[in-house]
């Protein structure tokens, strides 16, 4: 069953790729073939977001419920995955800008926010190295990530007014209108989804593993 | 519990400021610290009053970076120094953590105030700044040190329990309080050159709120092991 998912996912993500490179129409006003990189760099993107909400919502959970060690592994091994895909997001991101704006770095307001994501996460994992391993780490993790969720809006939705931005408007944007191509939408959200699959697959590993090594720990003491 | 809440939360803050008196550990290193970078950043730029587009731009950053680094420098000891003196125990017996974290929030905020006093006036005779609205200076200065002293209580309880706490605390507050200095940067720049740019206190006043408020939920989990 398992390797049944597995080979469905590998075979999901290949139509997903060569859909994007020979099935989808080029966007108007993109140089070149570059509007391609979209259907890499829109799902990478959203990934990291859903990883770092899970971060936040498994955080709720260990503190607001019996402080279960698992969801304390779960927000753990989000914010190290979401981490990976907000790094592929910023790079897939930069290669475009380069093609488009000029230059692979241009402090645009996406790009700052993104960067001060990678730095907060960076810092929580920073906390995790510098506490013992145990039930005060994981509380004062928890209450960071929280305090993480508590801050957010004001990076996504503040940040980007105090500067002006040249980057094309997301695809869910302020006017809930959908202006992409039925065909460009179609391999966009085959892609979200073969991604927001592929994150949580990992994710369960992760997981398995820190379960593993938490037993094993169990049985030095 | 005999005592009500507000007396604990002001007993707190009377032992902290009582403390701090005795040893003028905080008042001396955060305002040295203060002075030094003010004093060196005018001997280099010199009066840049007298250049309107170049202080607009430089000195709201200025001002902040300053009082920020100051208050990393000498605001995580208010918990640090209860864990490493071993006071926090009998400090988690003798009040609520919500008082607590009220307490030092309330002593925090005066200290950040107090090296706003001590900043603010120094760089406008320094640079030779030119205010053009006054009122909303002050303004800028009390809603963005409330965002860092709210910030630094609830950090400061954090990193106080891990180690490296200092460098720890630096890592920690930057992505935390980035958002509230970027809005306080351009309040300041408003209150200096009068044009408007938006309802940045009413931004900056609605991170104080959340972050008072997050503050108040998480700290009794940040407080009690």
């Amino acid at each position: 069953m398992k390797r049944l998912l597995a080979l469905s996912l590998w075979l999901w993500m290949a139509v997903v790729i060569w859909a994007a490179f020979h099935w989808a129409p080029l966007a108007a006003g993109f140089k070149g073939e570059s509007s391609r990189i979209l259907f890499f760099h829109v799902p990478v993107a959203w990934v990291s977001f859903v990883a770092f909400m899970t971060a936040g919502v498994e955080s709720v959970l260990y503190l607001a419920g019996r402080r279960d060690p698992r969801h304390d592994r779960s927000a753990a091994a989000a914010v190290e995955l979401g981490q990976v895909f907000a790094v592929l997001a910023t790079v897939t991101g930069a290669i475009w800008a380069r093609i488009m704006w000029g230059s692979y770095w241009n402090w645009d307001p996406r790009q700052s926010a993104i960067v001060v994501t990678m730095l907060y996460y960076a810092a929580y994992l920073a906390l995790r190295q510098a506490i013992a391993d145990g039930p005060s780490r994981a509380r004062l993790s928890a209450a960071y990530a929280v305090l993480g969720l508590v801050v957010s809006p004001f990076l996504y939705f503040v940040l980007p007014r105090l500067g002006f931005s040249l980057h094309p408007e997301p695809v869910i944007n302020a006017a809930g209108k959908l202006e992409v191509e039925s065909r460009m939408l179609a391999v966009l959200t085959a892609s979200s989804l073969g991604f927001t699959v592929l994150f949580y697959w990992l994710h369960a590993l992760r997981r398995r593993l820190g379960a593993v090594a938490a037993r094993r720990d169990e049985g030095v003491e | 519990m005999s005592s009500s809440w507000a007396a604990e939360a002001a007993a707190v803050f009377v032992k902290d400021w009582r403390c701090e008196l005795r040893t003028r550990h905080a008042v001396a290193t955060l305002a040295l610290f203060a002075l030094t970078t003010l004093l060196v950043a005018s001997l280099v730029l010199g009066p840049i009053g007298n250049d309107a587009e170049m202080s607009r731009r430089v000195v709201p950053v200025l001002v902040w970076l300053i009082v920020l680094f100051a208050a990393a420098a000498g605001l995580p000891r208010a918990f640090v120094h209860e864990e490493e003196s071993r006071t926090a125990i009998a400090l988690r017996l003798a009040a609520r953590p919500s008082a607590v974290f009220a307490g030092k929030l309330v002593h925090i905020a005066t200290l950040v105030a107090a090296i706003e006093a001590i900043v603010a006036p120094l760089a406008v005779a320094l640079f030779d700044l030119r205010v053009a609205a006054a009122a909303e200076l002050v303004a800028a200065l009390a809603a963005g040190g409330l965002a860092i002293a709210a910030a630094t209580t609830l950090l400061a309880a954090i990193v106080a329990q891990g180690r490296g706490a200092s460098t720890l605390f630096a890592v920690l507050a930057l992505p935390v309080l980035l958002p509230a200095l970027a809005l306080a940067v351009a309040a300041t720049r408003v209150a200096l050159t009068g044009v408007a740019e938006g309802n940045l206190l009413t931004l900056l006043l609605l991170y104080d709120g959340s972050v008072v408020v997050a503050g108040f939920l998480l700290f009794p989990a940040i407080w009690n092991p």
